[in-house]
Parts: C-alpha cells; structure tokens; sequence
C-alpha cells in the first residue's frame, strides 16, 4: 500500500516535469517565490485528507518557496503568519487550498494586499467542498484529487499578473425617472449628498398615486400633504431640476455616463400666466371627460390640474382629448397651441428608476365588476368616500348602507398570474372602511376576505375595525365569494370558513373589490433601459436581500412599487437605499471597475459581430482602427463572462486574468499523471 | 343560506355580552373548554352566531345550556372578548326566546322593569295584609296557599308552555321524527342533571362550586318541601321544626358565600354581575333569611307581636315566585337540566 503511494507520487512528479516546460516559451515571466497552504479546516478536510502529504507534494512544484500545513487558515493568527511570510520571504504568488471562494476568496485576497502584494496574485483552491466532502467515502482518491487541485492553482499563480482596476469617469449626475413619493425622496436625499438631479415625470403634475389618495393610515395625513412636502424640499434643493410631461426616449452610454434623450411634451399653456384667466379658461371648456386621477368616479375639462394646489401649479391641456374649440384661448392670454414639443439631451452618472404601479384593474364580471353598478375597486372606494359630504354615504344618488369587501382581487392569485400579495390593500382598505363608518351613518362594514395581512403596526387598524363591529368572513382562494343580483339587489355570499362552511350571504349597497398593484402596463421605460423583470413582471433586483436596489445594468438602480409592492413607508425606505446606492456610483467622480474583463487583440480580430451576438450586456461594437474594423469593448459594461471566448473565430478575445496561457496550464496541471 | 345581522351583537349585550365583534376567530376558547366536545363545540362557535346574528341558529342550539361558566375560556382570551360572559348572556337571551310572555326578555333588558314590578307586588302584598287587619293567623294561612297556588300555577301557566317551546326550537325543528321511547329511555338524564349537577364537575377544578350547589339546590327543594306540604310555619314537629332551621340557614350561608364572591369578584364566574344575578342570590338570601326568622319568632312567641316580619317574608317570597322564578335565574336550573336530556334524546 505504502510503496503504491509513494510510487503514483513519483509518476506525478515525473509527469510534471514533463508537462511544464511546454507552456515555458511564453512571454510572462513566471513566479518563483510561491507561497502554499493546505489547511485543515479543524477536521473538515484533514479527517479524509492527507493534508501533509499533499503538502510534501507541492513543496516540489515549480516555483512553490514554502508550503504550510495550518488548522485553520482563515484564523487570525494564520493571516497574520501569511502576510510575515510574504513580506519576510519576498512571496510573489500565494495559494490556500482550503473551502470553497465563495467563503474565504476575498479574505485571503485581502491578506495578499495588506502585506503589499497585489490581490491578483492570490489563487484559491477549493479541497472540502469539492474534495473531503464529496469524497469522504475514499480518502486515497480524496488525496490525490486535492493535489491535482492545488497545483493547478499553482500553474494558475505561477502565470498570475498584478491587475489594477479600472477606472472610468462617473457624471457627478443622476437621473431620476418617475416623481412619486420615491422618486421625489430620492431626488432629495441626492440633491442634499451634494450631486445633480434631473427628476423625470411623464405626467404634467408630481406626487405619482401617493397624490391620489387622501388621508393615509396611521398618522391621517394626507397624501396631497406628503407631496406638498417632499415638492417644497425640491424647490429648495438648486440641483434638482424637475422635467413634467418629460418621457426618457433614448438611451445610450453605460455606468458612469449615460446619455438619455428626454422628450418634453408642452402643456399647451405659457409659463407667465395670469392664475384668474386660467381659472376661466378652465370654466369655459365644454370638454369633460373621465377622470383618471380620481379613477373615473368623477369628470374633468381638457384644460386641467388634477386637485387644486396640485404642484407644479400651471395646469395643462390634455390635447388629445382637446377639440380646439378656440373658447379657452377666448378668456386666456396665456394658452399657446403652438408650443411643440421639446428634446434634451442629458448626461447622467447612474438612473434611479422609480416608475411605481397601476392598480389591478378587475376584468368585466369579475365579482360583478363593469356589469353590476354598485361594484368598484378600491381606489374608487376611496375617492367615493372622500368627496361625499353629509352624514350620509352616497354612490350613484343611493344611500350606502352594506358595504361589502373582497379581498385580494388581482392579487394571491394560485392560478392566475399575480401570485404575489400586494401588501397595501389590507390595510388602506381597512383604513377606509373605518374612516366611513366613523363619518357617515348607518355604515355595516363586511370584509370577505381570504386572510387579513394588516401586518406590523398596521394590525391596531384590524383590531379598530372589529371592534366597531365590522365583520370578518373568510374563504380560501378555490371558493371565492360570488357576487349576484337577486331582485334588483346586489347580494354577496360565501361560504364562511369562521362558520363552519356555512353559506352566509349580504345584501350589498355597494361591493368594493380591494384590488392590488400591478406592474406597470407601459413597460416602454424598462424597454428601453433592458432593466429586467421578475415572473411578476415587476422590475428585479440583483439579489433580495443583498443587492436590494441594484439591477444587473450595472448603474440603474430601482426604487418604490416599481420594483414589486410596497406601502409609502417601504417606497421610502427603497428610495433612500437607492440613492445612496446610485450616490455611491457618482460620488467620486470616478469609478474603479472589475479588471478581470474581455480584450480583444487588434491584430488578430475581423469583425465578424459574433462576439456582439453572443455578449449579454451589449459590450461590443465595431469600430475601426488603423483602416480595419474590430471590436471593442466597453469596459464599463463587460462583466467577464466569458461567453465571447469560444465563439470568436480568430481566437481574438483573451479574457484577463483568465486567459488561454492561465486556464490550459491549470487543465494541464489537472490532468499530469 | 343565512343572512348576516350586525346588529345583533348590539342587542345581546342589553343581555350583559361584552366586546364579543373584538373576536378574531382564533379558537382558543374552544380548546380550553373542558366541556366543549366535537358534536357541541362552544363558545367560538356560538361567539361568531352571536357576531354574525344568526338568531335562528343560537334559537336551535343547547350549546349555552351546556357551558357551566368555569372562565378558563375569559381568562385566556387574548382579544379580552369574554367569551364565558357571552355565553351566560346567551342563556339570558335563550331564556327570553323561550319564555311565551315577553316578560323574561323585558325584566333582562330593563332593570326599570324590574324594580317597577318588585314595588307593585311588595304594594299588593301590603294591601293585602292592611285588608286582612294584619291578622297573623290569616296571613300565615295565606302565604302557605299562596305558596301551593304559586308552585302551581309557575309551572302550568309558564314553565311548561316555555319547556314544550325549548323543545320545539332545539329538538323537534331540528331532528327527524324521534321515537317516543328514545324519551322515556333517556329521561333519568333530566333528573340526574337537575338534582346533581354534575357536569360542573368536569368544569371547576376543585369541588367547592359544585359542592355548594348541590347544597344549595337541595337545601332550596327540601325547604321548598318543608313548607309546602310539612307546613313549617305551622306544625309541632320538633323534627320537621329542625329541619327547616338547617335548610333555611344553609341556604343563606351559602348565597352569602355567592355574594361575598360577587362582590370580590374572587373568580372568573363572579366577575360579572347582571342586574339579574344579583336579585337571584340576594333574594334567595332574604328567603332563607326571613324564613328562619320567621320560625324563630314563632318558636319564641314574639309573631303575634311582630307580624312586620312575616310580611317582610312574604314580600320577598311573592317577588321571589312571580318574577325571579318563572322570568329570571331560576329558570336556567331548568333548562340546563332539559337541555341534558333533549340532548342525549337528539343523539
């Protein structure tokens, strides 16, 4: 047994005699002065390891100068014995051979640059996960595979280069597109770290669906107050400015130095204008149409603002709905249809996308809506309950009475597509049901509901709203309550599962489907930014709970519903996480970037665009050199997949840090016998 | 299909219910529930009826009869619901669906009610002695008819009509056709029930309670006995004599052992005093109270000369036969034990 080892161990080390002079001729000058360690991590490996036989082997590979065995080579107490190693011996390349990268990759890289050597001169070799754990069951076969492994890591050293990163210019800008709650927070908290805003809303006015609501749960401010706020923080930040009716239309450039193209469409009304003429040329237009902003519950002219003090102040003519009748322009001075619209070109170091949602809108004779009268969503609800005075709740000239509530309409949807749950609607709809029942008379509030989510502080409003008396009846998703007319009068049932199953049902005087958020249905935005999205078609973060605002466009970050739903408080809370991600971008002026990227030879490269196919994120275009096409790279945007290597035809591309010299003599190293 | 009445809860608490709609279902009440078993599941059910108003399903259901008020189901709730008070406003409430006069219902809702009808029969009793010259021999030949007439005439004219509706709603309306033997077999149920009491047993956790209402009831019938067909008041028997003293002085030891707890509100089932849980023990107090005092009077010779006495008894007795027994507490002795048997006849 013994002699068999000590003999395989002799054919390796003739075999490597053999292999390594081949690779020899290259032009790097190799390292000499390696240092290896081979840790036990406590028993981890050493139990199927021979952990000083596998050092006794590489102590003899080329250009190894000390090899180590060590219990645990993350400890302190090695790291510190590492960095005096490298600075006493004169190390130029390390190796631990130890866990996975994925644990300790940037520890002992970190090592390797407090003792002054640059971190890519460090190689890590993964002998547990992929050697004594996977093969605790043959503790010979285990050795031999760890040798194989560290001393391809070895070659991998030997042909290492010190690599600085690289570094780009960042605009000391950042465009932020959308100005609701989020967008407005972030554009404040940017403006105030001391970098240039440009703030980017399609529609005329600011304050996004936070604007449309009025009195917020807990504290019962309104939304229109949250807007007026963050708008006067706008006012007194200089280095923001504020596009209304501005769409991003094109977009080009990469981290540090987008160009976006920015269309503003006029408002049709000059910006000195006299408030008292408006006021009639709004009074005069014979055009009325739905309004959207109070979710069709009530009519506005052509020349509008959504609510009085509504910012910015100057209201706009919504001129595809517009007949240009010409009486506006008879009482108003300040009307000019001849104002067309306007394109700006902006630079921006980093985009903070922060586009929010659109309420579920419930398809025809789902519960009854857009078939029976007196069913409405919950945005209608709220707006229903705001502009009604008196002491009595109205809808449509009736007196409300019986309310009934469904829940999660749009949204836990096991079979449907929206299978996420949307997290507001609970609770703003509890808020609501209480704040009609303490206003107006006579109000029996019944909440058909699959599982109340009022989660965290919000659970007092539940508690409120039972102890008011509201009732709570429960189903599950496959047995949804039904929403009929029986004798003119709207009825809803369901078989409560509080009640045994029982078939338990209501007459309702008005049915409101408490709908949930939606991704929006104008995606143009992340079209045009390749911001990806979920299954939910929500815009994704990188990682959930690491990376929660980045995008894998490296430079766009995301903020508020856009991103998935959020009540304001989260909308914030993402929108002050993305400026100061986005801050981080721009700060400085300048980015340090990953050097371990593609690079094409100019010499050896036609440009034959497969690279172009095959690359994810668009980091090459043609360009010509010296009177010949060839690809280049942008730095700022490749990542270093790899994926271009294998499809270019003349072997041009070389990826940094892994290159053809690197990885072939780790496979050569791997496979000497 | 039923129909959902909110208001309901509003009137159940005129019955003495509490924050019932402060429910949220989560069942701990009938978990802790030693009586509560998977063919009468209580008080959550019967606290989301009560939320939901489903009148016609608590009218059908034997349920409340069947909860004894040990509290373990108040003192765990964590929405403080008091569901053991909903329980005992149940009965309250059943009682007045039950009861074919109204009265019941009218006396739980309105302590005007009450205190109007306890002057009106205190005024006719004193009318009556004034008109019988306050003649000792007279009234004490009178009450003792009076009590005979009453026992009589409660029972014919208001309990049984208000039993035969109890059946109706929680027995006939409910279960197919059940067999006239399935009565007779099961009826030893009711008297079990009525003169042991024993599910309390399966409630409390020590026998006190129970033990006191055992002397209670028996102290309440035999006395009831003594006077009626011994003629307490007016007999020579040393025996019998002996016997109503103890049953007289049992009876108000004992509801003053209920009212000292009452008013500490020392455990669960005392907390919470209705206007109507206060008049049963404080007047079945003064019975016993009155009653011995009367019969010591006699013995001493003092009646002749203090007939006040005896009117003050037979105020409280009359009080005691006309309102609170055919309206008020009494009747849940009843029915509790009815509802032991019609339950066992419904298996």
């Amino acid at each position: 047994m013994k002699q068999d080892q000590s003999k395989k161990s002799d054919n390796i080390q003739q075999a490597k005699t053999s292999v390594s002079p081949v690779r020899e001729d290259s032009k790097v000058a190799y390292k000499k002065r390696i240092g290896v360690y081979v840790c036990h991590c406590g028993g981890n490996i050493s139990d199927y390891v021979d952990v000083e036989k596998v050092r006794q082997v590489v102590e003899n590979e080329e250009g190894v100068f000390l090899a180590k065995t060590t219990m645990f080579a993350c400890a302190d107490s090695n790291q510190k014995e590492m960095v005096e190693d490298i600075v006493t011996q004169k190390l130029d390349g390390v190796v631990v051979a130890s866990c996975s990268p994925k644990l300790h990759l940037l520890t002992f890289r970190a090592v390797t640059e407090r003792a002054g050597l640059n971190k890519y001169n460090y190689v890590h070799a993964n002998i547990r996960e992929q050697v004594s754990w996977a093969h605790s069951d043959n503790k010979q076969g285990a050795t031999e595979k760890a040798i194989r492994i560290v001393r391809s890591a070895i070659a991998k050293v030997r042909r290492s280069q010190a690599l600085e990163p690289i570094k780009v210019e960042a605009v000391r800008t950042v465009a932020v597109i959308g100005a609701g709650v989020a967008g407005m927070k972030a554009a404040v908290k940017l403006a105030k770290s001391g970098v240039l805003v440009y703030l980017i809303e399609r529609e005329f006015f600011v304050g996004g669906r936070v604007a449309q609501w009025d009195n917020l749960c807990i504290s019962d401010e309104t939304g229109k107050e949250l807007i007026t706020r963050l708008y006067d923080d706008i006012l007194s930040h200089k280095n923001i400015t504020l596009f209304t009716g501005a769409e991003v239309v094109e977009k080009s450039g990469s981290i540090g130095n987008f160009s976006l193209k920015v269309k503003i469409t006029p408002r049709y009304i000059r910006m000195q204008c006299n408030k008292g003429e408006l006021q009639k040329a709004i009074d005069v237009c014979p055009v009325e149409v739905p309004d959207k902003f109070n979710f069709n519950i009530t009519k506005r002219k052509a020349i509008y603002h959504n609510y009085p003090g509504e910012y910015p102040q100057l209201p706009a003519i919504d001129i595809e709905n517009c007949t240009r009748c010409g009486e506006c322009e008879k009482v108003c001075s300040s009307i000019d249809f001849n104002q067309k619209p306007e394109y700006l070109d902006i630079r921006a170091g980093s985009i903070l996308l922060a586009t929010g949602f659109d309420p579920y809108e419930p398809k025809k004779g789902e519960f009854g809506y857009g078939e029976i009268d007196n069913v409405v969503t919950l945005p209608q609800f709220k707006r229903i309950v705001h502009y009604c005075n008196g002491d009595k709740l109205q809808f449509k000239g009736r007196n409300i009475h019986n309310i009934a509530y469904i829940y999660c309409v749009g949204s836990r949807q096991v079979n449907g597509e929206n299978k996420y749950c949307s997290r507001y609607c609970c609770t703003s709809n509890i808020y609501t049901a209480i704040d009609a029942k303490k206003r107006f008379k006579d109000i029996n509030n019944f909440h058909f509901n699959r599982g109340i989510r009022t989660y965290g502080k919000q659970e007092i409003l539940y508690d409120e709203s039972s102890r008011l008396g509201d009732i709570y009846l429960q189903s599950f998703e496959d047995n949804p309550p039904e929403v009929k007319v029986v004798d003119g009068k709207t009825v809803v049932s369901i078989n409560d599962i509080l009640t045994q199953d029982k078939k338990l049902e209501v007459e309702a005087d008005l049915v409101v489907l408490v709908t949930g958020m939606v991704p929006r249905k104008d995606n143009s935005i992340g079209n045009l930014l390749k911001v990806p999205r979920g299954r939910d078609k929500f815009f994704n973060e990188i990682h959930m709970k690491l990376r929660p605002v980045e995008t894998v466009i490296d430079g766009i970050t995301i903020a508020g519903a856009g991103q998935g739903p959020k009540n304001i408080v989260e909308s914030m809370t993402s929108a002050l996480a993305a400026a100061t991600k986005s801050f981080t971008i721009v700060a400085s002026g300048e980015l340090a970037l990953e050097p371990t990227i593609a690079k094409v030879s100019k010499d050896d490269c036609e440009w034959c665009g497969k690279c172009d196919d095959a690359c994810p994120y668009d980091a090459f275009t043609p360009k010509e050199i010296d009177g010949k096409t060839v690809a280049v790279v942008n730095k700022s945007v490749c990542k270093g997949c790899g994926m271009c290597l294998p499809v270019c035809p003349s072997n041009a591309i070389q990826l940094t840090g892994l290159s053809d010299d690197e990885v072939e003599s780790m496979i050569d190293a791997l496979m000497e016998n | 299909m039923a129909r959902i009445n909110p208001g309901f809860t509003k009137a159940l608490k005129r019955f003495g219910a509490f924050d019932v709609n402060a429910c949220y279902n989560c069942g701990n009440c009938t978990a802790v529930c030693s009586l509560s078993d998977e063919n009468n599941s209580f008080p959550r059910k019967m606290v989301r009826l009560s939320v939901l108003g489903l009148e016609g399903e608590l009218k059908n259901s034997l349920e409340p009869w069947l909860c004894y008020y040990c509290g373990e189901c108040s003192t765990t709730c964590p929405r403080q619901a008091e569901p053991g008070e909903l329980m005992m406003s149940l009965r309250r409430w059943l009682t007045a669906q039950y009861d074919w006069t109204g009265l019941s219902g009218l006396f739980y809702r309105s302590l005007t009610a009450v205190i109007t009808a306890f002057i009106l029969l205190a005024t006719g009793v004193l009318w009556f002695a004034s008109a019988q010259n306050f003649n000792p021999d007279r009234l004490l030949h009178t009450g003792h008819y009076f009590e005979m007439l009453a026992i009589a005439g409660v029972f014919v004219f208001i309990l049984l009509p208000n039993i035969i509706r109890m059946w109706m709603l929680t027995v006939y309306s409910r279960h197919e056709k059940i067999p006239v033997k399935k009565y007779f077999k099961t009826f030893g149920e009711l008297f079990v029930h009525m003169f042991t009491q024993k599910r309390t047993l399966g409630c409390d956790k020590s026998k006190t309670r129970w033990t006191e209402h055992l002397i209670l009831v028996f102290s309440y019938l035999s006395l009831l006995f003594t006077t009626v067909f011994l003629d307490w008041f007016g007999t020579n028997s040393k025996s019998i004599i002996a016997l109503g003293y103890i049953e007289s002085a049992a009876i108000f030891i004992v509801t003053i052992l209920f009212i000292v707890a009452r008013m500490k509100k020392s455990t669960e089932v005392s907390k919470h005093s209705h206007p109507s849980d206060w008049m049963f023990v404080v007047w079945l107090s003064l019975l016993g109270a009155t009653a011995f005092v009367v019969r010591l009077f006699i013995d001493l010779d003092m009646l002749e000369n203090n007939i006040w006495i005896y009117i003050v008894h037979l105020i409280i007795l009359v009080q005691w036969a006309l309102i609170i027994v055919p309206f008020g507490k009494w009747t849940h002795f009843l029915y509790r034990s009815f509802a032991m048997w019609f339950l066992k006849v419904a298996e």
